[in-house]
This record gives structure tokens, C-alpha cells and sequence, in this order.
């Protein structure tokens, strides 16, 4: 069954995750051809509502819209001063009078696109509140570890990094447990919450987390202003004890274990250069798959707008 | 007037209710007892099935006046008490201005004074506009008949200046409220840190914020020899810190809120804005606590925190919305649905808890329904039930978790002396 809106990863049964990672692979083969377009959301109108700033989950969306020959619509929003004390209301009445057939939100108030899916006929994507959800990119992640793993159950993932402000390391987590594989979280030990994540091993030792045999680790953004807020002495701490270091570098390549992040990355925080060149980094992959995984959702929703001019006839 | 109120079940502080009538002339009670003769030219009310009981008084409200009469105001907030049982209220006093001199004392008492049907009493500041900083002009508010000194809403984060103030104002016989938190440790003051924070991706406020500021304060007053009372307990630990000052003869009281009670972070849900409010609700696991300290005495009180803000406000996103809900009206008659007419507690708690202990705390004598007392009472239907809808409420907001819920029990009519405060219709 269709959903209007795509919010989070909780809401999603198994089958509907099996559904939509199915679909994704045939948008995928559609890269490859010299005409990438397909005509099924010819007609339809996608608004981009990012109240964050963001160039790379932005362009994925335009792509994936265009790539379904929507029409796009990026809406000029402020990226931060008008978002406190705005009410949800305010910006529904807005978003009603561009009659969209399916909008992208970004904001970082956690639970803000939730609001406006409850107050519009539009398909509503969720493409990152706060550090609630960032369920298109838990799908893009999911498929591209299963063009890995085919058999994805009993896998291990370490998500490593911020995982205390981190709406990938909830979305992915969430929907990665969904498909049977085991999670591991690992962190500054202020980075990583003790009470909240169920059926996830929490790490606070780099190199014990390593020990627990993880087939990927995904490392998160560092947020500069963590640093600020003193959750860690320094970046340059960070990186020795939670950042890929050449030293444990070599020991991912001599186990094989695959690299993902999604982006963009900070070069000698996370990981040291050499990481960006190890051919079992995922990380172009994950960008790639993206678009494809966006296609999915899109297709897959069904916005009621139909019904809405129903009405006014 | 004069009144017999007849074969009700007469609610105490002391054990179960018992059946009796009540005579009330020119609003005082002149006989309880069996089968009373009501003398010529009274009227005659039959409790059959019903709990006449003290009406209940609220130490814990937020009227917004001055200042935010949108949000509510004396009037509607006095009326929305006695829609609730409640004939008595303590206003807290972080309105604009705050309530933290003489001054506004006045204002806000003449005020009460011409629209209430019901006494009002505020609390006054402890700091200058809840600064934190300079003592609130404490002998003007004392001369106006201000006993209860809070900055509620915030702490006093500064513990020299709440040591100074406790030292000041004891010998003029007020006391301390205090609203317990670490700010630092708060973050956004949204909801409790656990579960239910990671889930929805808001960081949360430990309970350890709430109980370190409460341990800070409780020692402050024992070392200074003030009386403490804390305001709006959240936490299983929290009920404990009380408790183990108490046993050490601390001069502490502390209130519950009916709905750190009965509600928890699970309730949120999709984030409900009408499960906000500050301190958060915690665990299922606290809730259970919270019961057993309310029953075993370490809770003084039970007051509401009527916390009320329009629906524009509570629309925003979780974060932005403002924390509190309004209690007055859904307070009694939710004690009832959850906790009197399941067998967890009696009405002589309730009576206790939210008739007679707030009403000493602040120095008033009881209401209690005896020969000799002023009426002061309510008949409440155990059997009968309140729909929560916009039309049944008085407050100027609705922003409650019971918004058009339909609960077992209905307060019929509100009597406080001379006066039928409240006569409900259709019964």
C-alpha cells in the first residue's frame, strides 16, 4: 500500500523497506542509458523546501524529480532566522498557495515536517529534521550496502562519529536493524547516548569496536561547533581517538571492511586522506545512489492532491 | 443561604467517606449528621451516590496577568478553578512585569479582588524580574500579605543570592518555592532525556538537572533555617531526595502534578506539544514512583502548575512551543478517573492532598466538613462524567492532553459560603 508521506524509517514495515530498495534498482540501470529520463511524474510539481542549507541532499532531489520529468520548484526560504517562533501553520498556508504535489523539507526543528504532512494534501519527504530523520538517505545507504552484501541480515555496521545530534545515525541505524543486520554506535562517550538506541552495541574504544568485526564503518560529520561546546577537547583529538588514522586505516584494508559517509567529508578529522582513494570506500557510491533511491520514494507516494481538485469541482 | 445537602458521602482527610447530610445557614455548616430535618425555607439538595467533599485549593497556577492575558487572566483562570472544585488559588509570579514588588502585588490582588468569586493569593519573586540577581522588594510584598517567594519558572541559578534571600526573608515568616533545574544541563527544555529524546532526535533534560538543584536548595534552607517547598517533582529520585531530607528534619515540602503522574514521555508521541511542559515527563517508572511518595506522605501537596498557552503557541514545533498545560478544570476530576475509581487511592488523600495540606502550607485553615466551619465544599458524581471540550472549559486555553477526552467523574456543584459558585446544568 502507498503512503502519502515519507517521513521516518519507524514507520516502515519490513515489506515496504523490501518494496522501495527493490525499486530503487531499476532506477538505478536507468543511469546508465543515454536517456536517463522517464515520463511518470510528467505534470507533477516538487517543492524544495530546505530551511537548512544543504547542496548535496538538494541536488539529489532535483535530479531525482527531473530524472521522473517532474517539475521542480526550489522555494527561496530563510535558513535560519525565521524558523523559531515561525508556526507550522504559517508556513502550510504558504506551501498551499504553490499547490506542489509533493514537497522535500528540510528544517532543523526536529518533528517540523511531521507538522506540515499533517497539514497538507501534498506528499510530504522528510529530507532531514534536526537530529530526528533522514530517511532517504538510510535507504540510499541500505541499497548500496546491498549491492555489497546481497544478504544483508547478520551483517555488522559501526556508525561511528556524533551519533547524539545525528538524524543519519538514527535513520540508517533504525532501518539497517530493520533488515537484520547488527548495529554498533561509537563516539566521544558525550557523542554517544547511553539510554534511548535499543539492540545497539554502544562503543567508546576505537579499537574495540574494530575487535567486534564490523563489514562497514560509517563514519558521521564532525559538526565544528561540538568541538565548541566542548563535547571533545579538540578536532585534532578527535581524530586520534574516534577518526580513521593511517594506523587503523591499515587495519581496515587488511580486513577488508568497507567505508561509507555521507557527506561531504572532513578530510584529517573522520578519516586521513588515504581513506578517499581505498577502493572499498563507498562513499561516490552512496552519492550515486542517492538519486536513485529518491526515484524509489518518489514513485512510490501518493499524494492526495488528486482529491483536492476533486473537491473544488 | 440555606441548604441541606442530603445522603452524600462525606469526604475527609480521615479514612473513607461517610454518609451523612449537611446542614449549611447563612453559609456556615450548623449540623452534619444523620437524617437532618432541613428547617423551614431550605433548600434541599439530594447527594445520593455522591462525594460531598472540602473543595479543593491549587498552590500552583499561572493566571499571565499582567501581561499575557491572551494566554489567560484572573478572571477566566478563577472561573476555570471553580469549573475544576478549586476555591483557592496561589498565583505564580512570572508575569510581565514579574510579581516582585509591592507594586504589582497591589495590582494583581485588587485585580482578584473585583473579578474573582474565589480568593486569590500570588507568590512573589525572590530576585528583581527573576533576574537571579537583586533581591525583589520583599518587605513591600510581606505588608501585602505575600508568603510564598519563588522565581518559578527558572531557579535561582546563583546559589549565594537564593542563600541571601533565605536568610533575609525567614524571619519576616515566608518561604521558599522553588522551580528545581540546572539550566546548563537542561539544553532546549523540551523533554526528558531518555528513550523517547533519542527517538524523536531533541535533546533531552536529565532528571539529575531537576535533582541537583533540588538537593542545592533543600540545603540552602536547612542551613539556613528557611522553609523550602519544591515546586512540580518529576522524578523517582527526585521523591527520594525529599524523602531522605525529610527523615533528617529538614523543613521541606514538595507537590506532584496530577500529570507527572498520570502521564509519560510515551505520550508524546509524534510530538504532541500537549505532553510539554517543564520538568518534562519522565518514565513509566517515575510516574509509579511519584504515586508512592504522593501515598506515603512525602508529597505535601498536589497542586496543578495551570500552565495555560493559546493553540497558536502549542502549534509550533516542539521545540518552540512553550511548556505547560492548564490543569485547574481536569485536575480533580482526572485524580478521580485514574486513581480514586481504580482502588490505587481514597478520597481522604485526595482531600488531604489538594484540599487541606495546600491550605496550610500557605497559613489558611481547612475546609473540612464540620459543625461550626464555613461551607466550603463540592459535590462531585463519581458516577458521572466531563467531556473536555472547548465549550466545557472556562480557561482562556485549552492546551491540555484531556482536549475533548470524556472522563469518569463530574464536579456538580461548587458551594463556598453563602454563594452556589457552580451549579452544573442537568444535575
Amino acid at each position: 500500500m502507498a503512503r502519502k508521506d515519507f517521513l521516518d524509517i519507524a514507520s516502515l514495515s519490513r515489506e515496504e523497506v523490501d518494496l522501495l530498495l527493490d525499486q530503487a534498482t531499476p532506477f538505478k540501470e536507468l543511469f546508465t542509458r543515454s536517456v536517463k529520463k522517464v515520463p511518470t511524474l510528467k505534470g507533477k510539481s516538487v517543492l524544495m523546501l530546505f530551511y537548512e542549507p544543504s547542496t548535496r541532499t538538494l541536488s539529489s532531489f532535483e535530479v531525482a524529480a527531473k530524472r521522473l520529468s517532474a517539475d521542480v520548484i526550489e522555494l527561496d526560504v530563510p535558513h535560519s532566522s525565521v524558523t523559531k517562533g515561525e508556526t507550522v501553520k504559517d508556513t502550510v498556508d504558504t506551501l498551499q498557495a504553490m499547490r506542489a504535489d509533493y514537497i522535500v523539507v528540510r528544517h532543523k526543528m526536529s518533528g517540523l515536517p511531521q507538522a506540515i504532512a499533517r497539514q497538507t494534501r501534498a506528499s510530504v519527504i522528510n529530507a532531514g529534521d534536526g537530529s530526528h530523520a533522514h530517511p532517504t538517505q538510510a535507504l540510499l545507504d541500505a541499497f548500496t550496502l546491498k549491492e555489497v552484501f546481497p544478504e544483508l541480515s547478520g551483517r555488522k555496521v559501526l556508525i561511528a562519529g556524533d551519533i547524539l545530534h545525528s538524524r543519519v545515525a538514527r535513520s540508517t541505524s533504525s532501518l539497517l536493524l530493520k533488515l537484520g543486520v547488527e548495529v554498533g554506535f561509537l563516539g566521544p562517550g558525550s557523542l554517544v547516548p547511553r539510554s534511548g538506541p535499543e539492540g545497539i552495541t554502544r562503543f567508546t574504544d576505537f579499537d574495540e569496536a574494530l575487535r567486534w568485526g564490523p563489514d562497514a564503518v560509517y563514519l558521521l560529520r564532525v559538526q565544528m561547533e561540538r568541538q565548541e561546546a566542548q563535547y571533545f577537547p579538540s578536532v585534532h583529538e578527535y581524530h586520534q581517538v574516534y577518526g580513521v588514522t593511517q594506523d587503523r586505516f591499515a587495519r581496515i584494508q587488511g580486513e577488508g571492511t568497507y567505508i561509507m559517509h555521507p557527506g561531504p567529508v572532513n578530510r584529517g578529522v573522520e578519516l586521513c586522506h588515504e581513506v578517499m582513494d581505498y577502493e572499498r570506500s563507498l562513499i561516490n557510491q552512496q552519492v550515486e545512489n542517492g538519486i536513485a533511491a529518491r526515484m524509489a520514494v518518489l514513485y512510490w507516494l501518493k499524494p492526495q492532491t488528486d482529491s483536492e481538485e476533486a473537491e473544488r469541482e | 443561604m440555606s441548604m441541606l445537602i442530603k445522603g452524600g458521602e462525606i469526604a475527609s482527610e480521615q479514612g473513607a467517606p461517610v454518609r451523612g447530610d449537611v446542614l449549611i445557614e447563612k453559609g456556615v455548616i450548623t449540623e452534619v449528621g444523620e437524617s437532618l430535618k432541613a428547617p423551614e425555607g431550605t433548600e434541599e439538595v439530594d447527594a445520593t451516590g455522591k462525594v460531598v467533599a472540602p473543595a479543593m485549593f491549587d498552590a500552583h497556577v499561572h493566571f499571565r496577568e499582567p501581561g499575557q492575558e491572551y494566554k489567560e487572566d484572573i478572571v477566566h483562570g478563577t472561573e476555570a478553578a471553580i469549573n475544576g472544585g478549586v476555591t483557592g488559588v496561589v498565583m505564580m509570579p512570572n508575569t510581565s512585569p514579574a510579581i516582585d514588588s509591592a507594586a504589582v502585588v497591589r495590582t494583581v490582588l485588587e485585580k482578584a479582588r473585583e473579578v474573582s468569586r474565589i480568593p486569590v493569593y500570588t507568590s512573589g519573586c525572590i530576585t528583581k524580574g527573576r533576574g537571579g540577581e537583586e533581591l525583589a522588594g520583599i518587605d513591600g510584598m510581606r505588608n501585602l500579605g505575600v508568603v510564598m517567594l519563588t522565581d518559578d519558572g527558572d531557579p535561582v541559578a546563583n546559589p549565594a543570592v537564593l542563600r541571601n534571600a533565605m536568610e533575609y526573608a525567614t524571619p519576616f515568616g515566608m518561604f521558599f518555592a522553588s522551580h528545581c533545574e540546572v539550566a546548563e544541563l537542561s539544553g532546549p527544555r523540551a523533554l526528558n532525556e531518555g528513550k523517547v529524546s533519542y527517538q524523536l532526535g531533541i535533546k533531552g533534560t536529565p532528571a539529575c538537572s531537576e535533582e541537583i538543584c533540588m538537593d542545592r536548595d533543600i540545603r540552602l534552607a536547612h542551613a539556613t533555617g528557611a522553609r523550602v517547598h519544591i515546586q512540580h517533582v518529576s522524578s523517582a529520585i527526585g521523591m527520594e531526595t525529599i524523602r531522605w531530607w525529610k527523615e533528617r528534619g529538614a523543613r521541606v515540602t514538595a507537590e506532584v502534578s496530577p500529570h507527572h503522574l498520570i502521564f509519560n514521555e510515551e505520550d508524546i508521541g509524534e510530538y504532541d506539544t500537549h505532553y510539554k511542559m517543564n520538568p518534562p515527563l519522565r518514565t513509566s517508572e517515575d510516574n509509579a514512583a511519584l504515586l508512592e511518595g504522593l501515598k506515603e506522605g512525602v508529597f505535601d501537596l498536589i497542586a496543578t502548575d495551570h500552565a495555560p498557552h493559546s493553540e497558536f503557541e502549542k502549534a509550533q514545533d516542539f521545540v518552540s512551543a512553550p511548556n505547560g498545560i492548564t490543569g485547574l478544570e481536569t485536575a480533580l476530576v482526572s485524580l478521580h478517573d485514574r486513581f480514586i475509581a481504580t482502588g490505587l487511592v481514597g478520597w481522604d488523600l485526595v482531600v488531604k492532598r489538594y484540599s487541606a495540606e495546600p491550605r496550610r502550607m500557605m497559613g489558611l485553615e481547612p475546609v473540612p466538613i464540620e459543625e461550626g466551619k464555613t461551607a466550603d465544599l463540592i459535590i462531585f458524581d463519581p458516577s458521572g462524567e466531563t467531556t473536555f471540550s472547548r465549550d466545557f472549559m472556562k480557561s482562556r486555553s485549552v492546551n491540555t492532553p484531556f482536549l475533548d477526552q470524556t472522563l469518569r467523574g463530574r464536579v456538580e456543584m461548587v458551594l463556598r459560603g453563602d454563594q452556589v459558585l457552580l451549579q452544573r446544568e442537568g444535575s
